[in-house]
């Protein structure tokens, strides 16, 4: 038996399986029996294990450079590395269709454990469309559209080899699962949501249930981008982090609804309101990762992504359709459920804030959407192929940006229902001290503009309401409790881990929002031409190109450029180089990064005389603050961690409440 | 966990405030739209082949994106003043870019390359950009045909 069949017969028995879960998961919901469940648990549990035995056959094959199947003779070679051997599970179309059933089969057998232990109607609906979702892509993988087990048509003697963007960096070991994961982890709230559809229920039964689903997925969505922006700019040499490509574009929408979402969510619990839009929210959402994976996938936009053009799109289209029309349909059928019951308070309460932050983050994702989509309706409509580029989302997207900045330190400091003038004194005389100082230090550190200034300011502003609202928070439980400082602060984070851990979410999108200014605006580059021994300035530094080099390595190439920068934080090598791969006709360039607090010296090998090795072009960019890029996005993730920690139980609260209880004979 | 019952009063204050609301939140919508329309039509970048731009006769300055094939035997680049010259054409008609700064890494003859600039009184386009195309299969468009900026499978 090879890899091969091993796991083309654990997808198809995957498939049996996942079909069986559809009709026991049915009959545990429809009769609340325990032998549809028990058969609905096993089914899960058996399609996660045969999906995993698919996934490990493929692993195996890429390791053993098994070239009878055609993803690995398209996607390795003998001298791949074992470590890019392994990842390349999620190099190209296949294999991540696989990792991504791999994660809804988990998703699916996790929720058939861990949710539905009494039945509840909700949960087991709920495992019924997971399940129908579970074999659609199942029916999917084992089409020969994107079957990764398809035999090569001869047996090469050798593999072409990964994309070589995609065997030049570690961090795409990172990426594409941590993406995937918070794509495919959104599967549960919309499960849910159209359970909570179908059953009629009016509650919010269903939102409290996957709330913490909703936070996972949306902070390894939040740590995929991150880590996508990183890779970005260590790979592809170009001193950027971030193009509004496609592909970025795919994958922040749905951020940018789960993030509305995880707001609207608390004005449901607290006030009663947005049943519908948070429906729709989670609907968008799902939708939006669907529909990211079919633009990307499908080859229909253009990307410098380039993902290959594939029988795969119409099918995602069509799925997507589905999830459209049933969603839609589910909802007009059940609007009279979704009234809302309660009252809105005043302009300047929290829910009203929530409110223009929803907008907000919608209108930021529908003209993210127009942008991407706008090239195919012209397409479609004149015939005219054209292209949005960037200054279009910087012009949109900056000042929607600016304006959440402003509101995420607003909304925190307002009160439910509305806030008087005193308190508004007490909330914002300090925020609004420090927006004043974070203006003078954007202007002092030589930043002009009004985006950069501004975002300075309004970074300031949220980080001392954020300060503010701990260093409260500490006071309260060292005059109550009598704690220390420190241990204060960890009963803070422990106890109500939701709200401190949001407001350091919050500090993290501060830090990021500062690093992208300072990086935008006050970066600054220089090329030249320089013979070996010879050296360029960049603003402090001095760049020494001191030798041309070439290295032979089994699976590529490389042309090295050793470089010696001299600066204010003392001499580092630097080597940017061109890497030749044999199943490249085009070499990769990657470029030679020197990190720093204050900023980055980014050395890039633009160009070099392949016969004498006499001279090479040099392209330094200092980009300042970018680092912080990156720690921002783990302190968001610290934040979520934070945020979905359950809480500790109270049992010094809890025993003497039962105590008053079985005193008074309540319940 | 129910809500206390809303009031007569705080109802009316709430379909007040409700209305408000709405009005700011749709006043802000509008904004966008109206922002992103404008932004749109603004920054739309035309990505034509050679010989379309010479259809089209783009006024010199428009900015417009060109996508073909680098002529083989026409890349040219100069180390010392860092001239940077190619042919960039589609089988039909050929536009002569001159650009500044090293090429990108993947810019190679007979390759695929989309430039992004405008055209000079001269007719000679001065790129702004030049972006090498790393698809993996590239295949060459048809002569005349628009050169597909998407990729094909093998």
């Amino acid at each position: 038996m090879t890899f091969g069949d091993i796991g083309a017969g654990a997808l198809r028995a995957a498939l049996l399986f996942a079909l069986a879960g559809i009709a026991a998961a049915a009959f545990a919901a429809r009769y609340r029996d325990t032998r549809g469940l028990l058969s609905a648990r096993w089914c899960a549990l058996l399609a996660f294990v045969l999906v995993l035995i698919a996934d490990l056959a493929m692993t195996g094959a890429l390791v053993t450079h098994d070239f009878g199947l055609a993803y690995v003779a398209n996607n390795n070679a003998r001298e791949t590395p074992l470590f890019y051997s392994v990842i390349s599970l999620w190099a190209a179309l296949e294999g991540s269709i696989l990792l991504w059933t791999l994660i809804l089969a988990g998703a699916t057998a996790f929720v058939a454990w861990r949710a539905t232990r009494t039945l509840p109607r909700l949960a087991t609906t709920a495992l019924v469309i997971l399940f129908a979702m579970l074999s659609f892509f199942l029916l999917l993988v084992t089409t020969p559209a994107a079957d990764p087990f398809v035999a090569s048509p001869f047996v090469p003697e050798n593999g072409r080899g990964p994309n070589p963007l995609l065997q030049n960096n570690p961090l795409m070991a990172l990426h594409p699962p941590l993406l995937y994961l918070g794509y495919v982890l959104f599967s549960v709230p919309f499960a849910y949501a159209i359970a909570s559809l179908i059953l009629g229920e009016g509650g919010d039964r269903w939102l409290v249930a996957t709330r913490k689903y909703a936070l996972v997925s949306w902070a390894l969505l939040g740590s995929g981008i991150v880590a996508g922006a990183w890779w970005s700019y260590a790979v592809l040499g170009w001193g950027g982090y971030w193009a509004w490509d496609p592909v970025e574009n795919a994958a922040i929408m749905p951020w940018l609804t789960a993030t509305a979402y995880l707001h609207s969510v608390m004005v449901e619990e607290k006030r009663r309101l947005l049943r519908t839009w948070n429906l729709a929210l989670v609907i968008a959402t799902f939708a939006l990762t669907i529909l990211g994976t079919f633009l990307t996938r499908s080859g229909i936009v253009n990307s410098v992504h380039a993902f290959s053009l594939s029988a795969i799109g119409p099918l995602l289209l069509g799925y997507l359709v589905a999830i459209l029309v049933v969603s839609s349909g589910l909802m007009l059928w059940r609007s009279r459920e979704l009234a809302d019951r309660g009252t809105l308070g005043t302009p300047l309460s929290r829910e009203a804030i929530f409110l223009f932050q929803n907008v907000l983050f919608v209108a930021a994702t529908v003209t993210v959407l127009l942008g991407t989509l706008y090239p195919l309706i012209a397409e479609a409509v004149s015939g005219v192929q054209l292209s949005i580029g960037a200054p279009y989302f910087d012009r949109v997207e900056v000042p929607i940006g600016l304006a959440l900045l402003f509101l995420m330190g607003v909304g925190p400091q307002l009160p439910w229902h509305g806030a008087s003038r005193a308190t508004l004194e007490r909330q914002f005389t300090i925020p609004a001290l420090s927006a004043f100082a974070g203006a003078v230090i954007a202007l002092a550190s030589g930043l002009r503009g009004a985006a950069p200034v501004l975002t300075y300011a309004l970074a300031a502003f949220v980080t001392a309401t954020v300060v503010q609202e701990i260093v409260r928070g500490v006071r309260a439980r060292r005059v109550l409790h009598g704690e220390h400082a420190a241990q204060a602060l960890a009963a803070l984070f422990r106890r109500s881990g939701r709200r401190y851990g949001g407001y350091v979410v919050h500090l993290g999108i501060a830090l990021i929002a500062v690093a992208i200014a300072a990086s935008q605006a006050g970066a600054f580059e220089v090329e030249r031409t320089l013979a070996p021994g010879g050296a360029m300035r960049a603003g402090q530094y001095e760049i020494r190109l001191d030798a041309i080099r070439e290295v032979e390595e089994p699976q590529r190439r490389r042309v090295i450029t050793d470089l010696t920068v001299s600066g204010p934080r003392g001499s580092t090598q630097l080597g940017p180089a061109f890497a030749f791969y044999p199943n490249a006709t085009q070499p990769v360039g990657s470029p030679g990064i020197s990190a720093g607090p204050g900023e980055d010296v980014y050395a890039i090998l633009a160009a070099y005389d392949a016969r004498g090795k006499a001279w090479a072009t040099i392209r330094v960019r200092v980009i300042p603050l970018v680092s912080w890029l990156w720690i921002g996005g783990l302190v968001i993730g610290i934040g979520a961690v934070i945020a979905a920690l359950p809480p500790p139980r109270r049992r010094e609260i809890r025993a003497p409440l039962l105590a008053a209880e079985a005193a008074t004979g309540a319940e | 966990m129910s809500e206390p019952a809303a009031s007569p009063d705080d109802i009316r204050r709430g379909i007040g405030a409700r209305r408000v609301l709405a009005l700011a939140a749709l006043t802000l919508a509008i904004v966008i739209g109206f922002l992103a329309a404008q932004s749109l039509a603004g920054s739309a970048v035309y990505y034509l082949t050679p010989t379309e731009a010479k259809q089209r006769n783009l006024a010199a300055g428009q900015t417009a994106r060109l996508g073909g094939q680098v002529e083989p035997g026409s890349l040219r680049y100069e180390p010392a003043s860092r001239d940077l010259r190619f042919v960039i054409g589609d089988g039909v008609s050929r536009v002569q870019v001159i650009g500044t700064g090293a090429p990108p890494g993947l810019l190679r003859e007979g390759a695929g390359a989309v430039v992004e600039g405008s055209f000079q009184a001269d007719g000679v386009f001065r790129a702004s950009q030049v972006i090498a195309k790393h698809d993996e299969v590239y295949q060459a468009p048809p002569p005349g045909a628009t050169p597909s900026h998407r990729t094909t499978s093998p």
